[in-house]
């Protein structure tokens, strides 16, 4: 049908181009085009039918029901109101509040009504103080955020007094509105700042992707804020508002009503928080407190933290540029976003995996300070060595020899297994965002990470919690609340009504558990961690004091003192403990960055916290038993390692 | 250009376009209330309107100036393009009311959706000119495939309306052209059965949620209901004769949504009452019909497929969005042409009719 030449034609001036540009040639057909038939008739009829239909409509809007809308617009007329649901407060254990809502006034702007712009802008600015630059940017980042008829949230938050001058100068401004809104404020601060989070005004990509949402909402940014969002946020309700001809309302009907966020009780006791918080004393670091039995926490302490009602009330790019550029790393949730090595801590883990190997809490090992491998050699951390130890004196004296030989026998492999059964590795659940998962080295790890195979040495370093070996505060609480309580490695929860969820068990035997238990027991009563003794309660413990530079690097063949170190180089130090008493049993555990010694910076922090929680020391021993399960278990291997009555705890 | 080109255009058209155009303006006027202040020059609706009149005007007579089969080279490298600017809007598009449509270029944004309709167009004829039987299963699937490409991608982003719009302008080019009676019943069985399939195997929760908002807009808490009980109260209260230019309380009083764009026609409806939507309507209609005689009229297939195209391109339009203001069809976000206000819809629209002159002035070319 087609012809690729252009027919040379009197008219077809414009077709003679020179053949060799293909694209450009013109395709022709034969002059006797006709139309299909169809297609003539399909049109016609189309434009018939478009005209017939709507005209008729037309007739049937504006003469037949005409008078009816005529009324309609002359009387009623209709316009919608969103109502704002309140959000869910939070409160603590003891139904103190520490998220609350306050009413707080914005100027929002529809831009389809604004008349004059340019002029409009400038007299917000006038209104508020702020910069008119300011103003012309945050509408210009903003408008295209909501509908050319829908109010777009200027400014947020203004006090009573300039809202009652706007509202008297308002008429002269249309478009212009006065919005009610609540805005979150946290009455302790900086205190609750990583639990709680904050809430911030939606972004696009979240109204995007929750309808619900619509601009100037507040949505939780961080922390429960962000997890407990469903709960907390309630939905909004709407209003049909009636308005005559000049604009004023006459009435309002509710079409929906609104429905508050849930209030949230949190299992956190505010005075426990802040008693830890005090112990800490402003150096950077965290406090866990769980109950062992339920897995409800009950302290959660990080520092240092922020204000988060700074990000309530949008936070100012300065003050945002200063917290993300800290070297404190203020926003850091210590208890779940850092990893540490564990250091001794971690010999708790290592005497249990021991015990159920196989090993004999009987079997003793020569300690004289060191240990060489190849040409390498490992230190004991006391120089002139423990003399001969069997499983308990090493964790009481936190023998490092022991574990480097022990380990040795029974290789990587096997400790990354039973690590990782104890929930090392993986993140434990907790109701916050963004929890690390610290890390349980392996063969294969290092193979993937370095791709160079694993050494023995390596093995040593690990068994001593140092190396690769990295571990959050709140995975330590766990562990050690599953010795406690039978082996059951518990969601750490937040909320108080949070039913017990187990989420694994510590692949061990009741006898394993009792007698790790049994060892803190005697390091609180005489060991390393007797800090934390007290007389009035049964208490155990293990310090742990974490190596952020290797020894070698520091200072030839001694171990620098914390005094003489740069604080970025100091150790890590830790205490993992419990304590019972009058039968209330609590997990805590302490972790000071940089702090240096286990027993000596992180200890005292603990013996404060247990202060708060049993009160001062009244050195009277408490009844017996108070730890049933613990003090009616036996240690393996009975004779060798008898339990101890728990009364015995105090002879430290 | 050939002065007897010149005698030949189609001077009907001319008209009714550019009285559509003038009542747009004049009813933008109206809407965007009767301020006229200085220092606010190209703020109101209306001014820019007219000042993408003349852009308007611009890509008219250059899309006059050229022969239009020259078009039919291009179709393809414009349609490989305009799917690539597509893919590149996931990437790198920017997010507007929740969808991603448009494309940074640093001076100015566009909406590969929009060339994707004119590229559909072009290229839709170019197919459908090759011969003038019936489509058969290949040519039929293949011209459909055309369409589909884009409207996917187009469907992502999403908007379902270009989406429509497209298959609907190639739809009726294909319908125009001519389909085998065994295609068409085959497709009259099949079609509802693959939208069942894609309503309950292919689809999110999400989409279908989407898609029922669109189908009845009471359901959305967001108010599109509140759209259309607005506008048919402008509307109907027009009555006869209408309130009034410039006297339409609705708008004035700022009732009616989106008076500028997608419901321009209520305040119109409100200010010029049932006779003057009768005149428009019946203007529309003129306009239609005289773009629909240069089909006719056209001298190649190719160029009488391009108006066709552009028939359809308007004719949906209108229909829809007059429609939607109306009560008869759901919400979409389609403005109504010359009407509404739009910048580039402006500058496509008179492009677009550029091409139906440039078809009806070379009609008698090749006259021996």
């Amino acid at each position: 049908m087609q012809q690729n030449d252009a027919q040379p034609t009197a008219t077809g001036g414009e077709n003679r181009r020179p053949q060799g540009r293909s694209w450009l040639r013109i395709q022709v057909e034969n002059e006797g085009y006709q139309p299909p038939r169809g297609g003539v008739i399909l049109l016609q009829v189309l434009v018939g039918i478009f005209f017939f239909v709507f005209v008729v409509r037309f007739w049937y809007l504006q003469v037949h029901l005409g008078a009816e809308f005529s009324r309609q617009a002359q009387e009623n007329r209709l316009r919608q109101e969103r109502i704002f649901a309140p959000r869910g407060r939070i409160l603590d254990q003891g139904n103190r509040v520490l998220a609350d809502n306050r009413t707080a006034y914005g100027l929002s702007l529809v831009r389809e009504d604004c008349e004059d712009l340019p002029a409009t802008l400038a007299q917000i600015s006038a209104w508020s103080g702020i910069p008119l630059a300011h103003v012309q940017e945050k509408y210009q980042q903003d408008r295209f955020k909501v509908k050319p008829f829908e109010p777009l949230l200027m400014i947020t938050d203004i006090d009573f007094d300039l809202v009652a001058r706007i509202e008297s100068e308002i008429h002269a401004w249309p478009g212009l509105e006065i919005v009610v809104r609540t805005k979150r404020s946290y009455p302790e601060n900086e205190l609750f700042a990583h639990v709680l989070g904050y809430v911030a005004e939606a972004n696009e990509r979240e109204m995007e992707s929750d309808p619900a949402l619509a601009m100037g909402d507040l949505v939780g940014k961080q922390g429960l804020e962000f997890k407990l969002e469903k709960d907390l946020r309630g939905s909004k309700g709407l209003y049909d508002v009636e308005v005559d001809a000049h604009a004023r309302a006459l009435g309002k009907t509710l079409r929906e009503e609104p429905r508050g966020g849930a209030e949230m009780q949190l299992s956190l006791n505010r005075d426990l928080q802040r008693a830890a918080w005090n112990a800490l004393n402003g150096e950077a670091g965290c406090v866990v407190v769980m109950e062992p039995d339920t897995g409800k926490l009950r302290a959660l302490v990080t520092s240092p933290a922020y204000d988060n009602n700074l990000f309530a009330g949008g936070i100012s790019r300065r003050d945002w540029e200063a917290l993300r550029t800290s070297n404190r790393f203020p926003l850091q949730n210590r208890v779940i976003q850092s990893v540490y090595p564990p250091g001794s801590v971690w010999k708790l883990l290592m005497a249990a995996m021991f015990l159920e190997r196989g090993v004999s809490p009987r079997d003793t090992v020569f300690c004289a300070g060191q240990v060489r491998l190849g040409n390498q050699i490992f230190r004991c951390w006391k120089k002139g060595g423990h003399g001969s130890m069997n499983m308990e004196s090493s964790l009481i004296h936190s023998c490092d020899v022991y574990y480097y030989l022990m380990a040795e026998r029974l290789g990587i492999d096997r400790i990354e297994q039973f690590a990782r059964a104890c929930g090392f590795g993986s993140p434990t659940g907790i109701d916050l965002p963004h929890e690390k998962s610290g890390l349980v080295p392996s063969k294969a790890w290092k193979k993937r990470r370095f791709k160079r195979p694993w050494v023995r040495g390596e093995t040593f370093n690990v068994s001593i919690g140092q190396g690769y070996t990295l571990v959050t505060p709140v995975q330590m609480a766990v562990y050690v609340s599953a010795m406690l309580n039978g082996g059951d490695l518990l969601k750490p929860q937040l909320l108080e009504n949070a039913p017990r969820e187990v989420r694994g068990h510590v692949p061990a035997r009741q006898e394993t558990l009792d007698f790790v238990v049994n060892a803190m027991r005697k390091t609180a009563g005489a060991g390393t961690a007797r800090v934390v003794g007290r007389k009035d309660a049964d208490m155990g413990g293990k310090t742990g004091t974490a190596q952020v530079v290797k020894l070698k690097m520091a200072a030839g063949d001694r171990r620098l003192r914390s005094s003489e170190m740069e604080y970025a180089q100091r150790d890590h130090a830790w205490i993992a403990t419990w304590g019972s008493k009058n039968g209330k049993r609590y997990v805590v555990i302490v972790m000071v960055e940089h702090g240096g010694g286990g027993s000596s910076v992180a200890g005292p922090v603990a013996k404060r916290v247990y202060e708060h929680l049993f009160g001062p020391d009244t050195g009277v021993p408490p009844p017996v038993q108070p730890l049933p399960r613990a003090a009616a278990g036996t240690a393996p291997g009975g004779a060798a390692a008898p339990a101890l009555p728990a009364a015995g705890a105090g002879h430290g | 250009m050939d002065k007897r080109l010149f005698s030949h255009l189609n001077w009907g058209l001319l008209g009714c376009m550019f009285a559509l155009y003038l009542v747009g303006v004049g009813n933008l006027y109206s809407a965007s209330g009767t301020r006229l202040e200085a220092g606010l020059a190209f703020s109101d609706f209306y001014q820019r309107q007219l000042i993408w009149g003349l852009v308007g005007l611009c890509g008219m007579l250059a899309a006059m100036s050229f022969d239009y089969r020259r078009l039919r080279n291009m179709a393809w490298p414009f349609f490989l393009i305009v799917l690539v600017l597509l893919l590149l809007v996931p990437v790198a598009g920017k997010t507007v009311y929740g969808a991603r449509r448009w494309l940074s270029l640093g001076f100015m944004s566009i909406q590969p959706s929009e060339l994707a309709k004119l590229a559909v167009l072009v290229l839709g004829a170019r197919l459908l000119a090759r011969d003038g039987r019936p489509l058969g299963w290949k040519a039929f699937c293949s011209v459909l495939a055309v369409g589909l490409v884009p409207a996917g991608l187009i469907l992502m982003q999403p908007d379902l309306g270009t989406t429509m719009l497209i298959l609907l302008i190639l739809g009726g080019m294909i319908l125009f052209h001519g389909v085998r009676g065994y295609v068409i019943k085959t497709c009259l069985v099949a079609a509802p059965c693959a939208a069942a399939f894609m309503w309950f195997v292919g689809m999110h929760d999400y989409q279908r949620r989407r898609i029922l908002t669109f189908l009845d807009p009471g359901n959305d808490p967001r108010g599109s209901g509140y759209h259309i009980l607005q506008s048919r109260i402008a509307i109907g209260s027009g009555e006869i004769w209408g309130k009034g230019y410039g006297e339409g309380t609705q708008s004035q009083l700022r009732f009616l949504p989106e008076r500028h764009s997608d419901f321009a026609v209520a305040v119109f409806g409100e200010e010029w009452g049932f006779v003057g939507c009768v005149a428009l309507v019946t203007l529309f209609c003129l306009f239609l019909l005289s773009v629909f005689s240069t089909a006719v009229q056209a001298k190649d297939r190719f160029g009488s497929m391009l108006v066709v195209g552009v028939f359809f391109y308007f004719f949906w339009q209108i229909f829809i969005n007059m429609g939607m203001v109306i009560g008869l069809m759901p919400v979409v976000g389609i403005p109504l042409p010359f009407i509404s206000y739009g910048g580039s819809a402006t500058l496509v629209n008179f492009t677009l009719l550029g091409i139906v002159l440039n078809v009806s002035m070379r009609r008698f070319m090749f006259k021996g």
